[in-house]
């Protein structure tokens, strides 16, 4: 028995870890890295492979399809965080005033987060529809805003339009729920001390509201960054023609003329921009 | 604050509340109006169907004829012409009836279904002992491991999808249909893994020590002591976690549509309905059927589990 406690511990950690940790290590870290390796190779699909060099990043960058995407991914992150940002907090806001009903509008809420996408996007695409959708009965029928109708999604355009708008519908639940939580943690005697000392309700947001939430605003945000970078079926279920960087890859590894090679490349630069994501969160909002 | 509202501040709140909820629900009401109209009745705004129809769920689930269902009314005019011979009717009625196959849908939801439970549990097991591990022992190395479960937790499956498609390739797992099953819950697997011990890592912490400390005293030991006090402890979480994982393995579209184009009786439930809009047999009530279809199970699971579920995301435990 010269083991100490410490040590056995630790064997039991490790014990019970290892398993995950293969799983995780051969799946995941090592894919990661085979695809640094294959970005420097013209593979096709079958899986023969030839050392190209650089060549794929030269092509990259002379790439216009590969700026377009870019900007399409710029666009998309912008739209979609900011609106499920502000969105998610104004929701968080009436959430946390009382009025009948309350728990059932919190939790019913919270339905599009949880509904698979491949389940709404066709609904989506209905009431964007031309012919049958409500979009095109309000827009030119009720309000008369236009004179003929239009085919949103179809064109690229006005389709990232509808997908920004879709992701907000999607994703604004969580950013709420976040904010609430965090709301609902504030020391209601603040408000109180606030309105003895005269401080309208307007005041009182920008005082004790504003300043208590920086910091879940803050991680709501780069999570959402985070999370949105990623994003491939909410974009390519709804609106195939909207090529952000995640479907510009699917396109380039799967389909027409299959260059995974390629494919390989961008998803490394795609996941230095994401790296520099996640570093952020871990030094900003879990300060490690 | 127990401050009293005006009237005024009352309906301005009911209005807000109203437009969220519209904002929030108005999608599912649309699908489920649309999956229950008749053609005819498609472009009309009203969410209440005219007439309603309940042919596409019918289809959908088999509990209909085939053969009636299927063939367009100018087609049957044209079998009751006596000119046609008895063999010659056989194959126009046969090609209509082999489109009425299109969406099994039974079929793609027991696939779905098979897939996603079997890789929650598996992912389940796995985080039950990882998460002890992380949040409950001290080990060498535990920092680094830690670290690494955050980072790859962020890392979505689209950076994944070129070396594990080239991976499978290689061990010729792609090549045959169950190889590409294999690869398909190894890689939901992976999707649930990170997000499950995040989750029940979190969860173990609430746990007080002193229970375990209490049962070393009666001499439990520390892996006892998980069967024992953290196991039983942790059921509603376990619950939560896995229908969390299931949930992402049933809506998961990108890696069935990679590793199961070819296979068209295995695929899942998100494939047979992207597969099923894009194709000549697009009809908006099969569409939307099929969604609410596919939504149900996701929001049966949703009603069990919200209570923790709301909790463990507000904590960020999301994986999208």
């Amino acid at each position: 028995m010269n083991i100490s406690l410490a040590q056995s511990e630790s064997r039991l950690g490790w014990k019970l870890m290892a398993p995950s940790v293969a799983v995780i290590v051969l799946l995941i870290i090592y894919p990661i890295v085979y695809n640094i390796y294959l970005s420097f190779f013209d593979v096709k699909l079958t899986g023969a492979k030839v050392f190209i060099g650089i060549t794929n990043y030269e092509r990259l960058i002379t790439d216009t399809a590969f700026y377009s995407s870019l900007l399409t991914t710029a666009i998309y992150l912008a739209g979609t965080v900011m609106g499920t940002t502000v969105v998610g907090l104004l929701v968080a806001l009436l959430m946390n005033l009382q009025f009948p009903l309350r728990n059932a509008v919190r939790t019913l809420i919270l339905l599009p987060y949880f509904a698979p996408v491949i389940a709404v996007v066709f609904g989506w695409q209905f009431i964007f529809d031309p012919v049958n959708g409500i979009y095109n009965h309000m827009v030119v029928d009720v309000l008369q805003l236009t004179a003929k109708r239009h085919n949103l999604i179809g064109q690229p355009k006005t389709a990232l339009f509808v997908v920004i708008i879709f992701d907000i519908w999607k994703h604004f639940p969580i950013s709420y729920l976040l904010i609430l939580a965090k709301l609902q943690s504030i020391n209601k005697e603040r408000y109180e001390a606030a309105a003895i000392d005269g401080c309208g309700p307007i005041a009182r947001f920008f005082y004790i509201t504003l300043p208590e939430l920086y910091f879940v605003l803050g991680t709501v945000v780069i999570l959402r960054l985070i999370w949105n970078l990623n994003k491939f079926e909410d974009v390519f279920l709804l609106a195939p023609n909207v090529q952000t960087l995640p479907v510009f890859t699917y396109y380039t590894a799967f389909t027409g003329i299959i260059d995974q090679g390629l494919a390989a490349s961008i998803s490394v630069i795609q996941f230095l921009f994401l790296s520099f994501l996640i570093f952020f969160y871990v030094k900003k909002v879990l300060k490690w | 604050m127990s401050q009293k509202r005006t009237f005024f501040q009352n309906v301005l709140l009911a209005v807000a509340v109203a437009a969220v909820l519209l904002f929030s629900l108005f999608p599912f009401i649309q699908i489920l109006s649309t999956s229950l109209k008749h053609q005819f009745d498609w472009g009309n705004p009203s969410l209440i169907p005219a007439k309603l129809n309940l042919e596409a769920y019918r289809e959908l689930l088999g509990l209909d004829h085939k053969d009636r269902a299927q063939v367009p009314q100018t087609i049957k005019k044209l079998l009751d012409n006596p000119l046609l011979t008895a063999d010659q009717k056989e194959k126009i009625i046969s090609t209509y009836q082999s489109t009425s196959d299109v969406f099994p849908f039974p079929r793609y939801f027991l696939n779905t279904f098979l897939l996603s439970a079997s890789a929650a549990s598996v992912s389940l097991f796995l985080a039950v002992f990882g998460a002890y591990a992380l949040s409950r022992l001290r080990f060498y190395g535990q920092r680094i491991i830690q670290r690494s479960i955050l980072f790859v937790y962020m890392v979505g499956g689209v950076l994944l999808m070129v070396p594990l498609y080239q991976i499978s390739v290689k061990i010729g797992l792609a090549r045959s249909i169950w190889g590409s099953l294999v690869s398909l819950l190894l890689i939901y697997i992976i999707q649930t893994l990170p997000v499950s011990l995040y989750m029940l890592g979190n969860y173990y912490r609430t746990i007080p020590y002193s229970l375990e400390e209490a049962a070393a005293m009666d001499g439990c030991s520390k892996s006892g002591a998980i069967f024992k006090i953290i196991f039983p402890l942790s059921v509603p979480m376990l619950i939560t976690v896995f229908v969390y994982c299931f949930i992402i393995a049933w809506n998961e579209f990108l890696f069935a549509s990679v590793f199961l184009r070819q296979f068209h009786d295995f695929y899942t439930l998100p494939l047979g309905l992207q597969s099923l809009f894009v194709s000549k047999n697009a009809i908006w009530d099969r569409i939307m059927s099929a969604s609410v279809l596919t939504m149900i199970p996701v929001l049966f699971c949703f009603m069990f589990a919200i209570r923790n579920l709301t909790s463990g995301l507000a904590e960020g435990g999301v994986k999208e």
